[in-house]
């Protein structure tokens, strides 16, 4: 009796023990493998030290990855790059939960710019310690000032620009010439921009315009050309409600205003998307826009016989020429990761800091910036060039002193965030322009006086 | 000691489930807690800031203020037409009709599409100029509004999504209808009920019980809104119509690294969503019936 009653509970008790057993097998092999596979500790294979590198390129853009990878490998003995292509909505979250966890890759791409927040919040590690003095002496003296200006935070470099986008002003032509515009001849001041852009709208019998010439928008945009933005390095702190900023605004609410704010949110509302073939200048709802170098492969790859021309925001009177707002990749060495030493050797390979006419074909393949002269007068990027000349004007752009980015602060993305809300509620018309930057200044010290009260350094 | 063996195998059973709780539940939960008293960014170590997280988003953080607004505002307009929808669309379905499981799959099918798939269709059919909606109402001579684009609008154009994928509460509804006893309402045709009678009378009052659940599991969804909005109106909307608190949330844990605060905000969603549902369990006594 003993033993039946003992057999009943004992079986189900192993059965169970034996699921839970195997339940705990099948989830540890699991976590093994992922570490084993992101921490590249395995044994196995490589005889060359793996360096693990994630980026967010597909579609299009991977083979030109790829030849980065490639090309690096081949010209190594001692490293090898294994690169992981990893979701863009998700490469942030998933980047730092690798450093937390303390298995993060070894070298990374940063398309958002956060540089400042993840140095203070030891995700990153500085790069300059890596540099010998002639790269140091090369990097700081011979890049363009955009490149050797941003990253930085507290006297340490910690990501190298890979690719700046800068704006100017792409225009249509052949709208141009219907509207009585000579097309040689775009106009030098933005004053003259925006007033002969009015030949150029287009509305429908409902007065709905289904054409507009030049539609400014964007504070982060219009800034640079009134001398204004969001950074002063001289005392290393943000500039928010500045006389200049206040102009640009203005500008950007005047000029919608004249037009109707009420139409062109309409107008707005009825663009189909901002990319690709449907992108309003390709389209033609939009005779001239203001946007980054990297639409003249779109418009090649989807309207190839386009007649449009590319020339620099005309600065307002008392501006500054050749002013853009810059948004910028970054490639990183995050904290914890194994192989900083052959990370930088990528890094230095396809930044080409020590050789930057041999990294211009990187530049070209993916249709970027140079981030020097040399670079840019190497000879594959000269042919690139003359194949796609309308490319100069961003070329000649990328040199200019003129050109800002995010502010390297700490709070740097709560700061463009509140930048962008702030805008939109003047460009809608809910507050004024004195209003919108009071609020925004409002904003941006009540955020530092929050992290003051934390600790945080400023 | 047979009895304790007994729980032994019932444990062992239940083994995975519990160590999976108390790893990846009871553990963050609580952690959380802890954390929300910290100045902490995932990679440092915490630093204890005692009850500043709490105090800074009382007294100094409007947009705290803002998205708790408009997750009431959206819980206020959302929940309830949920429920009416559900209910309503539960006693239409269930009428006896030929083909009516057609009609229930029909109506059942929005709520098992992915949300992220429906919000990258709505987003098109709320186009102003291009979107169907606006088109239809265009036929009909009527002006559309901006949808997602207007502040004014961009709320009301969640909850219309919202609706979409009422299915999922009505097939509880449904299966709360066929539960009630048929003998009920043979009893109040005869003493001659009319048909509102009986909706009023019989149908709600023993339906209350599963409207009740619904209405509890609604207005904890809608507290912890997100993927919508995320999606349809990126960086909170026009003029922060739809600034979520879970998307303001969000956006401090993994935007700003400010896992502490973000943490001081999940408890006091936390706190928010216990008072409602305590609120609702208390005002229950008066409007849910429970047979026998």
């Amino acid at each position: 009796m003993m033993k039946e009653e003992n057999a009943g509970w004992f079986r189900p008790l192993l059965r169970g023990l034996a699921v839970a057993a195997a339940i705990a097998a099948v989830t540890t092999v699991g976590i093994t493998r992922q570490r084993l596979i992101a921490a590249g500790e395995t044994p196995q294979a490589h005889k060359r030290i793996p360096v693990y590198y994630w980026h967010m390129w597909g579609g299009e853009w991977l083979p030109s990855m790829t030849k980065v990878v490639t090309d690096f490998n081949a010209s190594q003995d001692k490293y090898e790059v294994i690169a992981l292509q990893v979701p863009p909505a998700e490469s942030e979250a998933k980047f730092l939960m690798s450093v937390a966890g303390g298995s993060p890759p070894d070298v990374m791409v940063q398309w958002t710019n956060a540089i400042s927040t993840w140095s203070q919040g030891d995700v990153l590690q500085p790069l300059d310690t890596h540099m010998t003095p002639e790269e140091k002496r090369f990097f700081l003296n011979d890049t363009y000032p955009v490149v050797h200006e941003n990253g930085w935070y507290k006297g340490h470099l910690y990501g190298m620009i890979i690719n700046m986008d800068v704006n100017a002003c792409y225009y249509r032509a052949d709208q141009f010439r219907e509207a009585g515009l000579d097309p040689d001849h775009f106009p030098k001041t933005l004053e003259e921009l925006t007033a002969i852009s009015r030949k150029l709208d287009r509305k429908d019998a409902n007065g709905r315009f289904t054409r507009i010439g030049f539609l400014p928008a964007s504070l982060q945009m219009y800034a640079p050309s009134f001398g204004g933005g969001f950074y002063d390095p001289a005392k290393d702190d943000v500039l928010l409600n500045t006389p200049e900023n206040l102009r640009a605004l203005n500008y950007i609410v005047d000029t919608n205003k004249q037009l109707g704010l009420d139409k062109v949110r309409r107008f707005n509302a009825g663009l189909k998307s901002q990319s690709g073939i449907d992108w309003p200048f390709i389209d033609g709802e939009l005779s001239v826009t203001l946007d980054g170098q990297w639409r003249v492969k779109q418009i090649k790859m989807f309207k190839p016989d386009l007649d449009y021309r590319v020339a620099p925001l005309p600065p307002p009177a008392g501006g500054k020429p050749g002013a853009s707002f810059s948004n910028v990749s970054f490639l990183t060495i995050p904290a914890g990761a194994k192989h900083s030493e052959g990370a930088w050797e990528f890094i230095k390979f396809w930044s080409g800091l020590d050789n930057p006419g041999a990294a211009a074909k990187y530049a070209t393949g993916f249709s970027w910036l140079p981030s020097s002269p040399q670079m840019a007068k190497s000879p594959d990027y000269q042919a690139y060039l003359r194949e796609n000349p309308k490319f100069q004007t961003f070329v000649d752009l990328a040199a200019s002193p003129n050109i800002i980015t995010t502010p390297p602060v700490p709070y740097q993305l709560y700061l463009m965030d509140r930048i962008g809300s702030v805008d939109d509620l003047a460009e809608r018309g809910s507050l004024t322009p004195v209003q919108a930057l009071t609020k925004l200044e409002t904003d941006t010290a009540r955020e530092r006086a929050r992290r003051t009260g934390l600790g945080y350094d400023q | 000691m047979v009895s304790a063996k007994k729980s032994l195998v019932g444990y062992a059973f239940i083994s995975p489930w519990l160590l999976g709780f108390l790893a990846f539940t009871a553990y963050p939960f609580l952690t959380s807690l802890y954390l929300s008293f910290t100045r902490y960014n995932i990679v440092q170590t915490p630093v204890w800031v005692g009850g500043a997280n709490y105090h800074n988003l009382l007294t100094g953080d409007p947009l705290f203020w803002k998205s708790l607004g408009v997750t009431f505002h959206f819980a206020l307009i959302a929940v309830p037409l949920g429920v009416i929808l559900g209910v309503t669309l539960a006693l239409l379905l269930n009428l006896d009709l030929k083909g009516m499981g057609v009609y229930r799959t029909i109506f059942f099918l929005p709520s098992i599409l992915p949300t992220v798939a429906t919000s990258v269709v709505f987003l098109w059919l709320f186009n102003p100029e291009i979107g169907l909606i606006n088109r239809i109402l265009r036929a009909v001579g009527v002006t559309g509004p901006e949808w997602l684009q207007s502040p004014q609008w961009a709320l009301p154009s969640l909850v219309i999504l919202s609706l979409w994928a009422v299915g999922g509460s009505m097939v509880i509804y449904l299966a709360g209808l066929k539960d009630i006893p048929t003998h009920l309402y043979e009893a109040a045709t005869i003493d001659g009920a009319t048909a509102w009678q009986r909706l009023r009378h019989v149908t709600l009052p023993m339906l209350s019980p599963v409207i009740f659940f619904n209405l509890i599991m609604g207005v904890i969804g809608v507290f912890q809104y997100f993927t919508e909005a995320y999606i349809m109106t990126p960086g909170g909307g026009p003029e922060d119509a739809t600034h979520f608190y879970a998307v303001y949330l969000f956006e401090r844990a993994w935007r700003y690294l400010d896992m502490g605060y973000a943490s001081a905000m999940a408890w006091v969603l936390f706190l928010v969503i216990m008072v409602i549902t305590g609120l609702l369990f208390w005002t229950q006594r008066r409007w849910v019936h429970y047979e026998g």
